[in-house]
């Protein structure tokens, strides 16, 4: 592993753990610092100097200390004006329930006022004013009454105020002027966001709920960008600063300051760019990623080269952010996951989870519940004196006498092995799940293994789901960090404007593209030159309620072909999304978005050499509670591998950051850049 | 309050004394509301509608059954 020329530095702030990377000469240097939640900026420092920060010359960060704010509800006290008559907007969101909540009575949507409110309703404000869907104005803005209602919050006691006035996406004029009236009574230092400059799009509740949370974030992060660079500053850093987005691409921190909202889920995606930048040496563009710890896997599509996104996520059921985010299905199958037994007697695994503290049983800290990490050791796939390098021994009587204590009739084999299937069940499962949904043929592509447990899991997946293989990347443990070292700068605007795409739209979707995109490019402060331009619309079919996201617009001067062409894409992508056509409907444009890439240095994969000599397995060990029975198997070690070896299953390949299972009847070969190839 | 098989359209207020922990206008009263959770007895500043307080109250509100046990 290597880098261009510049020296690297990303670090990914966890609910736990900080997980700092670093690439200097080709070396990789990792450290690993718990995270304090309250001030997570000093762990990030912490594993900033750690690593050496300051002769970098590139600082990534992603943090999900704003998603951890928003979940737990340690936020700033805020005020939400809005058109009077619509402040309830934020307690009915979409008025969608979870499927399994259709017959509740008793179920209450989370963010509403019956559960946690990001904003208390009395703080929530109707405004008296109203601009109709075009843009014109229907009912003037009541200043006095704007000043009182204003006044009235500030008395309050607020940090901030968010503004999110009905169709201000169409025109922006008396949200302007609130947050003058806002500056007017609470003074200009006071946060404000508004929704016309936020995320100007159409639909008000979406608009509405990440205006709340960029403003949220933007008291979060403000001063938290601030003691961060004053403390990188101190040590000797003065390189380029960015944070990973919502789909891990990142972006400078002044830039970032200006829309935060795109921060608030910055480090799960890192690892589909991961995927996605070492699928370009595989010359593979389609692939299935799957990052499995110690609680959770994580499963991803990346599609043409770069990852499956989404226009908007949520961040928890129906708190809806309008930021592009890549779609991660998270199931609760990872080393942690708890071994149970059923009402029905039947085993379970998952969702609940050891976590790091006190762990699987075999760890030694005090956990009695058996799990998948414990079914790894008892069947002799992980080695009791190789976890985590040989820092953590793990003592597999007490992963025995955790499988011995559940309560069921099955034999000790039987419930290892059946532990063990299970929760590669659950795992094929999700995957499944994601590639159907996204018309994904899974036989037609290979699934990229990491996280420190997917190397140990995911190659059985071979038995139970038609994957094409299972790939495992060089230092999987490390791989969804190295996605911080893996991405571009991307600037990035949209912009709605309804309308059916015909020819007379034409001179409209071409003034708001040129207005996006010089916007952008003085933003950036980028030369044209040196940067990916691309454009793109989300359009739906006539009469649709829902949009079909990341349309390709044509580059250079539009004209009146570029309609066609836009059609004919739109009618592509919603097959490719839905596997269906309908060329007989029009189609109507509804956002148009804009996004500037500025190439990035980038982890580089060296090439491995092919072998010099003969491929010789470290050693012999049994494996049991396999189907079939026990078998021999050897074992090898990675750092010897070679281009080209083939290891025969069942099989096992130790690393300092992971186990590699090879299972019987499989056979796993070692590609170009030293990944293994399971088929 | 005790529920009254006649109410009116809008509640009767029941003027408190004190000053709201929020805006600190001395209009706090009391009266009932029908919310997404059932019928509640609440203290709330008539200024800035601050929730001072929120207490569960009769299941079926105004209406008065004939057993008083329900």
């Amino acid at each position: 592993v290597t880098t261009a020329a510049r020296r690297l530095v990303g670090v990914d702030v966890g609910g736990t753990f900080t997980d700092v990377i670093a690439i200097d000469d080709g070396r990789l240097v990792a450290s690993k610092v718990p995270t304090d939640v309250y001030a997570s900026e000093t762990s990030v420092l912490q594993g900033a100097e750690e690593v050496g920060v300051g002769d970098a010359q590139v600082f990534n960060l992603a943090s999900t200390a704003g998603l951890n704010a928003i979940i737990t509800r340690r936020i700033a006290k805020v005020a939400f004006l809005t058109t009077y008559g619509h402040r309830d907007i934020l307690d009915r969101g979409h008025l969608w329930r979870p499927f399994e909540a259709m017959t509740d009575p008793s179920w209450r949507r989370g963010v509403g006022d019956q559960g946690r409110p990001l904003v208390p309703r009395y703080l929530r404000r109707g405004i008296v004013e109203r601009i109709d869907r075009r843009g014109e104005l229907l009912i003037e803005l009541d200043e006095a009454q704007a000043r009182a209602e204003i006044e009235l919050v500030a008395e309050c006691s607020v940090e901030g105020v968010a503004i999110c006035l009905i169709n201000s996406y169409a025109n922006p004029a008396h949200e302007q002027r609130l947050r003058e009236l806002v500056r007017e009574v609470m003074g200009d230092e006071v946060a404000c966001s508004i929704s016309s400059e936020v995320s100007p799009l159409a639909k008000e509740y979406p608009r509405a709920s990440t205006t709340v949370v960029d403003l949220l974030m933007k008291l979060k992060y403000s001063e938290y960008t601030d003691r961060l660079e004053a403390g990188l500053a101190e040590l000797g850093f003065a390189g380029e600063f960015n944070y990973a987005d919502c789909s891990a691409m990142l972006l400078p921190a002044s830039y970032a300051m200006e829309r935060p909202y795109r921060l608030v889920v910055g480090g799960p995606a890192a690892g589909t760019i991961a995927g996605a930048h070492f699928g370009t040496y595989l010359g593979q563009s389609d692939l299935l990623c799957a990052d499995v710890g110690g609680t959770s896997c994580d499963i991803s599509v990346v599609r043409d080269g770069a990852p499956w996104l989404n226009s908007t996520f949520d961040i928890e059921w129906d708190l809806i952010v309008n930021a592009l985010a890549t779609e991660i299905v998270t199931i609760g199958a990872g080393g942690g996951s708890i071994v149970s037994v059923g009402r029905s007697g039947e085993l379970l695994v998952g969702p609940d989870s050891a976590g790091a503290d006190p762990g699987p049983a075999c760890y030694g800290k005090g956990a009695t519940a058996p799990t998948v990490t414990d079914a790894a050791l008892v069947m002799g796939v992980l080695a009791p004196d190789r976890f985590l390098g040989g820092r953590m021994p793990l003592d597999r009587e007490r992963a025995i006498a955790a499988f011995e204590s559940l309560d069921t009739s099955l034999p000790f084999g039987e419930r290892v092995r059946q532990a063990w299937m299970i929760g590669l069940h659950n795992i094929a499962d999700g995957v499944a799940d994601l590639a159907i949904r996204r018309g994904l043929d899974a036989r037609d592509h290979s699934l990229i293994a990491f996280g420190a447990a997917g190397p140990m899991l995911l190659p059985s997946l071979l038995d139970v789901l038609p994957l094409e293989s299972v790939i495992v990347p060089p230092n999987p443990g490390g791989f969804s960090a190295a996605g911080l070292l893996s991405a571009d700068r991307v600037f990035s605007e949209s912009r709605t404007l309804y309308g059916i795409l015909r020819p007379e739209l034409l001179p409209k979707i071409a003034a708001v593209v040129e207005e996006l995109e010089s916007g952008l490019l003085a933003r950036a402060d980028v030369d044209p030159a040196d940067a990916t331009i691309t454009r793109s619309f989300d359009g739906r079919l006539f009469g649709q309620s829902w949009d079909t996201p990341f349309v390709p617009i044509p580059s250079g001067t539009l004209d009146d072909r570029a309609i066609t062409a836009m059609v004919n894409a739109f009618h592509e992508e919603y097959e490719r999304r839905n596997g269906t056509r309908f060329d007989w409907l029009p189609v109507e444009g509804v956002t148009y978005r804009v996004q500037i890439v500025v190439p990035s240095d980038k982890v580089e994969y060296e090439p491995l050499p092919p072998r010099d000599g003969e491929l010789r397995a470290s050693g012999t060990i049994v494996l049991a509670h396999l189907e079939g029975g026990d078998v021999d198997a050897l074992t090898y070690e990675r750092d010897a591998l070679a281009t080209g070896d083939k290891i025969a299953g069942p099989a096992i390949v130790h690393e300092e950051t992971s186990t590699t299972f090879v299972p019987p009847g499989r056979t796993a070969t070692v590609g170009p850049y030293g990944e293994l190839h399971v088929v | 309050m005790t529920p009254s098989s006649n109410p009116s359209s809008a509640p009767e207020k029941e003027p408190v004394a004190g000053a709201c922990p929020q805006c600190g206008a001395e209009e706090l009263a009391r009266y009932p509301v029908l919310a997404g959770g059932g019928w509640f007895m609440v203290l709330k500043c008539q200024r800035c509608l601050h929730s001072v307080s929120r207490e569960p109250w009769h299941r079926l509100g105004y209406i008065k059954l004939g057993r008083a046990e329900l």
